[in-house]
């Protein structure tokens, strides 16, 4: 269950397809802007891709509190969440940060990451964060400059693949999809931009486990074509909060045109499968 | 309040997703309360600028809340000059498309050169696509066109820090911020960059982006109500001239 009960989402109003579009603009009362304010449609249960911590490209650093008090004010309840310590400098030791960090953080899972610069000790990392009872693995090729060929990479997917583990995924799902296929991963890939959709559709028909955040379906029927051609349960909620704007992800999913059923699954249910 | 889009498409795109055609902008723009939309046609974009814009302005003909871009291919200067005045004879192109991508062309390139002239002899709003550290040399492109006004679309994309202090440095430059990553804090640090609020723009790269990504970065800045109704439409009514 999401860490506090959200309202009901109630299905969009119909669509006018086929109805003739305004020649003129209608006239609207002023201020009213619905997009303005966040409805039940907009419910998150479950943010796979959330951050704290330094990250020195940026303008300013977001830390834990920060990031909590922003999610607290959104339609977003729950988040899957790691400090950015284990990306750029130290995995273990960002590790252990975050679970030390979200022990005390009831709407925050951890999610833990291994260096794939050094995946000799990825064995560890992984005994390290199975111990902690952490369940999702998050990978940063495009930081840490991994390659879907290199044997670090390989063996860090292989051993947390074996042990079980769900992986949250950067990258390029062209790239990245076809040496994770045939193996039984549950993958989230966190970077599926619309432009690639239609090779993230040939990849998801075979590979049940393949999930995609809807961050970057950016498309006017991007979240549509998923449900539509291989179902909702192959996409999740993903923000990169606080790295990105949050309201243009939940308003992607209160605007997309499909069953409150299928907008559920999406926003919270697909998630607590994962973390069952 | 109305809203008016200063960044959009009519057209079909080469990815896995339904563009429609022209009335499907309407039916969006319907959805999400957009009164007006400015739109180059992607077939010019893409392909061929001179019979894109053509092909647009039979769309036009018939939807008043829709206003036209012509399409120049720095590569094609003099067929797009001719283009140009044919386009904005016909009173229902408001301003200049110029894609960097597609005809790889950058400013500072002698053909984008050639293309900004045209443009700021024509006298019209040019909405150039942006896409990088190209962004710091449009304040001295503009400064030297008298009369020439930028639209910055997508900010400047990675480079929007960039393309803010470009802003801050040129009161021709506008910024205008659709892109499928929603980078926190651009419209922000525009502002604290010395962007005046009368120089953001809003635009949303529909068909190709579904509005509401758009429409969240808005609700994401937090803009005081008057300041919402310039960027959401009082802005770009004055830079193009539109009676809204």
């Amino acid at each position: 269950m999401p860490p506090r009960e959200g309202p009901q989402a109630a299905p969009l109003p119909a669509t006018p397809t086929g109805t003739a579009p305004s020649a003129t603009a209608s006239a609207r009362p002023v201020g009213a802007y619905p997009w303005l304010e966040p409805t039940s449609e907009e419910y998150v249960g479950w943010d796979v891709d959330v951050l704290y911590g330094p990250w020195p490209r940026h303008d300013r650093d977001t830390g834990l509190a920060e990031v909590r008090a922003h999610l607290a004010a959104s339609p977003v309840a729950g988040a899957l969440a790691l400090s950015t310590r284990g990306v750029l400098y130290d995995d273990a030791g960002g590790n252990a940060e975050t679970v030390r960090d979200l022990a005390d953080c009831p709407e925050l899972r951890p999610v833990g990451t291994v260096d794939l610069r050094d995946a000799l000790t990825a064995e560890a990392r992984l005994d390290e964060l199975g111990a902690a009872g952490v369940r999702f693995l998050r990978l940063f090729t495009v930081d840490q400059g991994a390659e879907p060929d290199f044997p670090g990479y390989r063996r860090v997917v292989r051993l947390a693949v074996e042990r079980g583990m769900a992986l949250l995924h950067d990258g390029d799902p062209r790239r990245f999809g076809p040496p994770l296929t045939g193996c039984g991963a549950d993958v989230v890939f966190l970077d599926l931009h619309a432009y690639l959709l239609a090779d993230f559709l040939l990849l998801a028909r075979d590979e049940p486990g393949f999930r995609a955040t809807t961050r970057m379906l950016s498309a006017p029927d991007s979240i549509e074509r998923v449900v539509e051609s291989v179902g909702s349960r192959h996409l999740v909620f993903g923000s990169r909060t606080p790295f990105m704007d949050l309201s243009p992800q939940t308003l992607k999913l209160r605007y997309a045109r499909i069953p409150a059923d299928d907008r559920a699954a999406i926003a919270t249910r697909n998630v607590e499968e994962l973390l069952a | 309040m109305p809203i008016i889009d200063v960044h959009a498409h009519v057209g079909r795109w080469q990815f896995h997703l339904t563009a429609g055609d022209a009335d499907a902008n309407l039916r969006q723009m319907d959805r999400y309360g957009i009164d007006h939309q400015l739109v180059s046609a992607s077939e010019a974009v893409v392909y061929d600028a001179v019979a894109g814009n053509a092909a647009l302005y039979k769309a036009l003909a018939t939807r008043p809340r829709l206003h036209g871009y012509a399409v120049v291919n720095p590569n094609r200067i003099d067929e797009s000059a001719a283009d140009l005045r044919r386009c904005l004879d016909t009173g229902r192109f408001v301003g200049v498309k110029i894609h960097t991508h597609y005809p790889g062309r950058l400013p500072g390139s002698p053909e984008m050169a050639a293309a900004f002239d045209l443009v700021a002899e024509a006298g019209v709003p040019l909405l150039l696509h942006t896409w990088g550290s190209e962004v710091t040399l449009l304040p001295e492109l503009v400064e030297a066109r008298p009369g020439l006004r930028v639209i910055v679309g997508h900010a400047g994309g990675d480079a929007w820090r960039e393309a803010a202090r470009a802003a801050a440095a040129c009161d021709r430059l506008y910024l205008e911020h659709c892109r499928t990553a929603t980078d926190a804090g651009r419209i922000a640090y525009a502002r604290e960059t010395g962007v005046p609020v009368e120089r953001i723009l809003f635009g949303t790269d529909s068909t190709l982006i579904d509005p509401c990504v758009s429409l969240g970065v808005i609700r994401d800045a937090h803009f005081a109500p008057d300041e919402l109704e310039r960027v959401l439409w009082r802005n770009a009514a004055e830079l193009f001239g539109l009676k809204v």
